[in-house]
């Protein structure tokens, strides 16, 4: 066995140590005594309580929970569809849609910002709750379908024609036998987009409205233009939440049985 | 399965069954179309008009923005975000060759605990990670106050620099290039490295001339999905630099929000927009040109 | 209709008229009819790409014909779906619902027929034990061997008694003691029910043992439909003869004393069937009809060159040049008096001959 490369080891755990630097910052501070932002004065809860207190606060974030939701679930219908007809089409159209849907990958927010922001003006909409919601659908369903549509082409299409054969209609085949085998990369693509969209910011900057306002938006003007130490509360919340949801997209893949996990969408 | 089952799926002589999966395709395309596409033919639209006395935007057919974009200022700016974003994009990429490799090779049983390690940050808000750096970085934050206590004149600042900034697009889309290069270096042979101990004696012989022509694949993926967006990042230069250190990410804000000039906005995410295309086609032909030679 | 209610005595179990099938410019099956008798082992047998298994899914409705019908039991199925036809498939790759039990595969079929429960039990549980895989109901597929895969896709099928069930290349993953014995199993299973099977392969051993009739297919169409031994012994394309075993191939001119060979050797043969005096014909004969010895005067003889002597355990395999670029496959059994050192050395001249009767003409 070869020895093991001490530079890059250390390396990696520098590495990890940085990464992780804020947010040991964000947390602990998030229960500081003082209102101070560099020196540790003591335990308290003063933050969380001030947070649960406050209204504005609370209204973000159910606009937020509410946007992620829309977004998740109309990102996730559509992008089923879209996956199956990419994979099992062989018409012009798939080829498009392929494109079509690449687009929004390669491209920085801000761009898609800013084009939605001209687009939604351009209809007439005014910016807020609708055009947020369908701003993040949008960006969405890449995601989802770059997700979906690598499951259903593993899938043996030669299932549903064996369902077929055995008596089911096509429907029947796609309920009782398609489906339940996509049943686990959909609900991982649904929390993962769930949490992207909570924690975007970029387009929800040029897409929301003054009021209501996301919470990434709102805990940006808190940065910006006043310096609280209550977001150090909001963002250890939001961190624990972001977490959670993660671990049980992970997780639900072994749930269903299935050998390999979500991780191999990264990358692969 | 043989290729000969995958492409007898469906008949032709009643073209219904095909058509189905067709039909499929347009509720997701047509929202795409609105959506999207739309509103970036829009954009470039846009680029080529101008605002009226109030600072409503209006479609025209001047270049004038265009040619703003391309003198003095902004210029500057572009060729600043450019830079920074490569030199983010090297950095990143130094930093996540050792650390892929040290958890691909040596993971062990903890790799995927360690990859989750590694992703788990990333989705925390990104404001709020910047937010703790800012804090940590302040003058009188943690790292300064800390140097000063032990003595060390640190009358530097560390934020408002460029290197503050670059620093900021390393931290947050390091991440995306760590991935990459660990599916690559995952996929690969390890025969291969233990051939090249053999022809090259040292571990960094071995890495340079086996490891990394090997997982080139996951090393071009990683720069591209650092660079695209760290050209277009605002935040890092907004929270963590000075008014010297801005990019086309804060103009292009700044233009769509208080300054209120729209069609100039426009015509600089435009210009972005066909940056990132010639980086992108270059990328492309760089890594088909890669495949052709591998396959000799 | 399953195996039980359907009338035996009536018309053919598969009909096929006419099928073709192109996919733009391509055209993967041609003209193809066909009849299959009830109770038959029917297979189809051919080179990768030659439209079998096509065909079969034609059969089984997955792809719609662009000309001709198909007919089961003397119904017209062409423009029904797969879940509206009386057949059951077992696909190449088993195509087992992972995500639920064996039980509960093996009783998809009966469920979507609304089987009673009662009558499901037994049926799954009889099934079960036919292909030896009691007590396994509760796992999952992905449990499973391959070879226990293949049975439970089998099972599977032969639940729902169909009167006709189709099998795209069913043994091709399993390794080589496996499918012998599964071809013995599925050739008892078969003779046991009474039902139709069309079976899709290429490997013509297989074909040979297990089949009533073989369609050979080449190209999208049948080059000869018939028994095992009416393939064998009586190829009538070039094609055929060359599939299934060995051909050992002479092409010459036909004249009134024989074939003339390339480099002027001539081959008595005799009348040959069919054939008129000048024009090119060509003739096979199978290895093991070519006599080494013991030649009676009446056989088409001639003198071979032996380049090669190949040693296979219970046979020996001889390769003699005929004529220039005319190579005969000789093979005989190593009985007794066949020495096993050797008979004759690289170079040797020998005798050759066969029946007149053994030289196959082909189109």
């Amino acid at each position: 066995m070869t020895r093991k490369p001490r530079f890059a080891i250390a390396v990696t755990v520098v590495f990890f140590a940085l990464l992780y630097l804020p947010i040991v910052a964000v947390v602990l501070f998030s229960f500081n005594e003082r209102k101070s932002l560099t020196v540790f004065e003591g335990w308290s809860l003063q933050w969380y309580d001030a947070v649960s207190k406050d209204r504005d606060l609370i209204r973000s974030l159910e606009t937020s929970l509410q946007v992620s939701a829309v977004a998740m679930v109309g990102s996730v219908i559509l992008g089923v569809l879209l996956a199956f007809g990419m994979v099992r089409a062989r018409s012009r159209l798939a080829s498009a849609a392929n494109v079509i849907m690449l687009i929004p990958l390669v491209t920085p927010e801000i761009v898609t910002g800013a084009a939605s922001l001209m687009l939604f003006k351009g209809i007439g909409l005014q910016p807020g709750l609708t055009t947020l919601m369908l701003a993040q659908t949008t960006f969405s369903i890449s995601y989802v379908t770059v997700i979906l549509r690598a499951r259903v082409a593993e899938l043996n299409p030669e299932i549903e024609e064996a369902a077929m054969d055995l008596g089911a209609s096509r429907r029947q085949a796609l309920r009782l036998v398609t489906l339940p085998l996509l049943w686990p990369a959909i609900l991982s693509a649904s929390i993962l987009i769930f949490t992207i969209v909570f924690d975007d910011f970029v387009l929800a900057f040029f897409t929301s409205g003054v009021d209501p306002q996301p919470l990434s938006v709102r805990i940006y003007s808190a940065i910006r233009f006043g310096i609280e130490p209550s977001i150090n509360a909001v963002g250890t919340l939001m961190l624990l939440g972001s977490i959670l949801l993660i671990a049980i997209a992970l997780l639900v893949p072994r749930l269903f049985g299935r050998r390999n996990n979500s991780l191999d969408l990264f990358g692969g | 399965m043989t290729s000969t089952l995958t492409s007898e799926v469906t008949g032709a002589r009643k073209p219904r069954r095909e058509r189905l999966w067709t039909w499929l395709l347009v509720p997701g395309t047509l929202w795409m179309s609105i959506f999207f596409v739309s509103a970036l033919v829009l954009l470039v639209a846009l680029s080529f008009g101008t605002t009226d006395e109030l600072g409503n935007p209006q479609f025209g057919s001047t270049l004038d923005n265009i040619s703003a974009i391309f003198s003095g200022p902004y210029l500057r700016v572009i060729l600043r975000s450019f830079l920074y974003a490569t030199l983010a994009s090297l950095i990143c990429l130094l930093l996540a060759y050792p650390v892929a490799y040290v958890i691909a090779r040596y993971g062990g049983r903890y790799k995927n605990a360690l990859i989750a390690l590694l992703v788990v940050p990333f989705f925390a808000n990104y404001l709020v990670r910047m937010y703790g750096w800012q804090t940590i970085l302040s003058d009188e934050g943690w790292l300064l106050t800390w140097l000063r206590d032990l003595g060390v004149p640190a009358s530097f600042q560390i934020l408002d620099t460029a290197g503050a900034v670059i620093g900021g697009l390393v931290y947050g889309y390091v991440v995306f290039m760590v991935l990459p290069l660990y599916a690559s270096l995952e996929r690969m042979d390890v025969s291969l490295i233990e051939a090249g101990r053999d022809l090259y004696g040292s571990a960094l012989q071995t890495f340079l001339h086996v490891t990394v022509p090997a997982t080139r694949a996951g090393a071009y993926a990683g720069l591209a999905l650092v660079f695209l967006p760290a050209m277009g990042d605002f935040i890092s230069a907004q929270l963590l630099g000075g008014p010297d250190n801005l990019m086309i990410g804060n103009l292009i804000q700044d233009k769509f929000f208080a300054g209120q000039n729209w069609p100039l906005g426009a015509a600089l995410t435009m210009v972005l927009m066909f940056l990132l295309l010639l980086c992108m086609s270059g990328y492309l032909r760089q890594t088909a040109r890669d495949a052709k030679e591998a396959r000799r | 209709m399953t195996i039980d209610t359907v009338d035996r005595t009536a018309t053919a179990a598969v009909s096929l008229q006419g099928l073709s099938k192109a996919y733009g410019d391509k055209t993967v099956v041609r003209d193809l009819s066909l009849d299959i008798a009830p109770g038959e082992f029917f297979s189809m047998l051919g080179p990768s790409g030659c439209g079998k298994t096509t065909t079969l899914r034609m059969i089984g409705g997955f792809v719609d014909p662009t000309q001709g019908a198909v007919s089961l039991h003397g119904v017209d199925v062409t423009d029904l779906p797969p879940d509206k036809r009386d057949v059951n498939t077992v696909f190449q790759s088993y195509a087992l619902f992972d995500h639920l039990s064996i039980w509960d595969n093996v009783a998809f079929g009966l469920r979507r027929r609304r089987v009673a429960k009662a009558e499901m039990t037994q049926r799954v549980g009889e099934i079960l034990e036919l292909v030896q895989l009691t007590g396994r109901d509760k796992d999952k597929p992905n449990a499973l061997s391959g070879g226990q895969r293949q049975r439970v896709a089998l099972a599977r099928a032969l639940v729902n008694r169909p009167a006709v069930l189709l099998l795209d290349e069913p043994l091709a993953a399993l390794d080589l003691k496996l499918r012998k014995a599964m071809q013995v199993e599925l050739k008892r299973i078969q003779r046991e029910v009474g039902i139709t099977f069309v079976f899709v392969t290429h490997d013509q051993d297989e074909a040979l043992t297990m089949s009533d009739r073989i369609a050979v297919m080449n190209d999208g169409t049948v080059h000869q439909c018939g028994t095992p031994e009416d393939i064998y012994e009586r190829p009538e394309t070039r094609f055929v003869a060359e599939f299934i075993g060995t051909a050992n191939l002479m092409t010459g001119t036909y004249g009134a004393a024989g074939l003339h060979l390339p480099g002027g050797v001539l081959l008595p043969t005799g009348r040959l069937e069919g054939v008129e005096p000048g024009g090119e014909v060509s003739i096979a004969v199978r290895p093991e009809k070519i006599w080494l010895s013991d030649l009676k005067p009446d056989m088409v003889q001639t003198d071979g060159i032996l380049r090669a002597t190949v040693y296979g355990g219970a046979t020996t395999t001889y390769l003699f040049e005929i004529a220039p670029g005319i190579e005969l496959s000789v093979l005989e059994q190593n009985l007794e008096r066949a020495r096993t050192e050797e008979r004759w050395a690289d170079g040797e001249r020998v005798r050759l001959g066969w029946h007149p009767d053994h030289s196959l003409v082909l189109r």
